[in-house]
């Protein structure tokens, strides 16, 4: 059940990951943009210009499926990139914040994938376990215990045959 | 200035030209294999001292981008030093902008509240009457415009409601710029020859800012106070009909040297080429000065024109070793160049 849920989920995530190959692509045009604005600014101009973007607001906090604790990515604003004045350095900015969505996502997917593909690692072994070596073990004590039950059965019905055999020859 | 000692300077500065690596220099540099070779290579130039005695491990894009901008503002700061009275004045005011640069840089740091310290232009203390130090410690924008009181640049404080309003340092950027050029162009008119390419400098800022935020889709009110408010070939009416009108329509507007140019942003701007739109601007600045220092060669201009060639050499070489450490290509590398 446990196992079958997290599969489900992780199908559901796989779909959600198959997009990073589009974000690769589209991430490699920003570094051709950023690389522009290196070459034309430097990296001590660059740089100045980046330090007028504030820190991204995101959270991560916990979210359960099927009890297993997963990252749940909340993004806040997105960072105002109006000061950056220099047309080559904004011109990187506006393409890398338009992609941060999209890569939060992907994050955010790869994240749960790896945690819950840990788990159902985890909940495999468990099964392997319980399937090639708990069951079986208590089948096969199940199978003796029966086995033992039968021949105490059987013992039981012979000794009561010989107790009636001999109480009917000593009343005879 | 009296005549001899403007003779004297303009023969400093027709020495110091020579010193200048040239254009096909610049282009064999950006062809060198790697950034090491290039480090090499300017061991036969004015920057050997510097790079000679960085370890060789330590030469890299940042470092020597260090050596670059610290050459510059000593190329700057020594003609300035060469020049006597009203010329020496001017001068002190041209070279102001490595002050102008620095104060935008710690703004924007305290703007978005960086934990790193600003990365500034190197520049000597006795160079400067602005206390960095202190503008580096300042906790926040308003103590910054505030450390300013009594500097030229004093005017901040009254666009820090503005600066407040449109969270963007767009407003003080400007303000910068414009006291920057109004302390300038307040002196060149005066000198004969040289209000040219001061004049074409300022014009060409105006319409990259108004092309750049046009581009942008910023509002006409924004742009208007991001532009310039002086003028040389480029009137301020024209000026405000390119920011108020659509972007295709600035050629059409635009019907003084700067037509030819504006064209090439629009068509720039449409391509989605990968030329940066202020290297098409500056391009031109910088021809005009190459320009100025064959047609001019016993004016004034040829002085401002040495000094923007300095920063065009810093520039190139600049953009030489950040595109060697990124691994482009030379042709990538090339186009980005100016005077090749």
């Amino acid at each position: 059940m446990k196992r079958d849920n997290l599969a489900a989920e992780t199908n559901r995530l796989l779909t959600k990951v198959e997009a990073r190959h589009e974000l690769e692509q589209s991430l490699m045009k920003v570094y051709e943009a950023l690389k522009i604005a290196y070459i034309t600014l430097g990296y001590s101009q660059l740089q100045s210009q980046a330090s007028t973007v504030g820190p991204f607001d995101a959270r991560v906090r916990p979210r359960s499926v099927m009890g297993v604790l997963v990252p749940e990515i909340v993004a806040g604003k997105m960072p105002a990139i109006t000061s950056v004045t220099n047309a080559s350095a904004y011109t990187a900015a506006e393409k890398l914040t338009a992609l941060m969505r999209e890569l939060l996502d992907i994050t955010e997917a790869e994240g749960r994938i790896e945690i819950i593909a840990q788990e159902l690692m985890l909940t495999n072994r468990k099964v392997n376990a319980l399937e090639r070596v708990i069951i079986p073990k208590l089948q096969e004590m199940i199978r003796y215990i029966d086995g033992r039950l039968e021949e105490e059965t059987l013992e039981e019905f012979f000794r009561a045959k010989r107790v009636k055999a001999v109480i009917r020859g000593q009343t005879g | 200035m009296r005549r001899g000692a403007s003779i004297y300077l303009l023969t400093r500065v027709h020495g110091l030209r020579t010193h200048l690596i040239a254009p096909r220099d610049i282009q064999l540099l950006a062809k060198a294999r790697k950034l090491r070779d290039v480090s090499d290579n300017l061991m036969k130039t004015d920057y050997a001292t510097e790079i000679g005695q960085l370890p060789t491990q330590e030469q890299d894009a940042r470092t020597l981008e260090g050596v670059f901008l610290r050459k510059l503002v000593e190329r700057f700061f020594f003609v300035r030093l060469a020049a006597q009275g009203k010329m020496q004045d001017l001068l002190s005011r041209y070279c102001a902008r490595f002050d102008v640069e620095n104060i935008k840089r710690i703004i924007r740091a305290k703007h978005g509240q960086s934990a790193e310290e600003p990365n500034l232009i190197p520049l000597p203390r006795e160079y400067s009457l602005v206390n960095f130090p202190a503008l580096v410690k300042a906790k926040d924008v308003d103590e910054v415009a505030s450390l300013l009181r009594d500097t030229p640049y004093y005017p901040l404080l009254d666009k820090l409601q503005p600066y407040r309003e449109s969270g963007t340092t767009l407003i003080l950027e400007a303000t910068l710029d414009k006291i920057y050029f109004s302390r300038v162009w307040e002196l060149v008119v005066k000198v004969v020859g040289m209000k040219d390419l001061v004049g074409e400098e300022m014009d060409l800022r105006n319409l990259l800012i108004a092309f750049s935020l046009k581009a942008r889709e910023a509002p006409s009110r924004l742009i208007e106070e991001a532009v310039i408010p002086l003028s040389h070939n480029l009137p301020k009416t024209t000026l405000r009909s390119v920011v108020q009108s659509r972007l295709e329509d600035a050629p059409s507007i635009l019907t003084t040297a700067y037509s030819r140019l504006a064209s090439e942003a629009v068509s720039l701007l449409k391509s989605g080429s990968s030329l940066p739109l202020e290297r098409l601007f500056f391009r031109q600045l910088y021809d005009d000065a190459s320009a100025a220092l064959r047609t001019h060669p016993l004016q004034a201009g040829y002085i401002v024109a040495y000094l923007l060639l300095c920063e065009c050499e810093a520039k190139n070489l600049v953009s030489i070793v950040t595109g060697k450490q990124l691994n482009l290509s030379e042709e990538e590398i090339s186009k980005g160049l100016f005077g090749i």
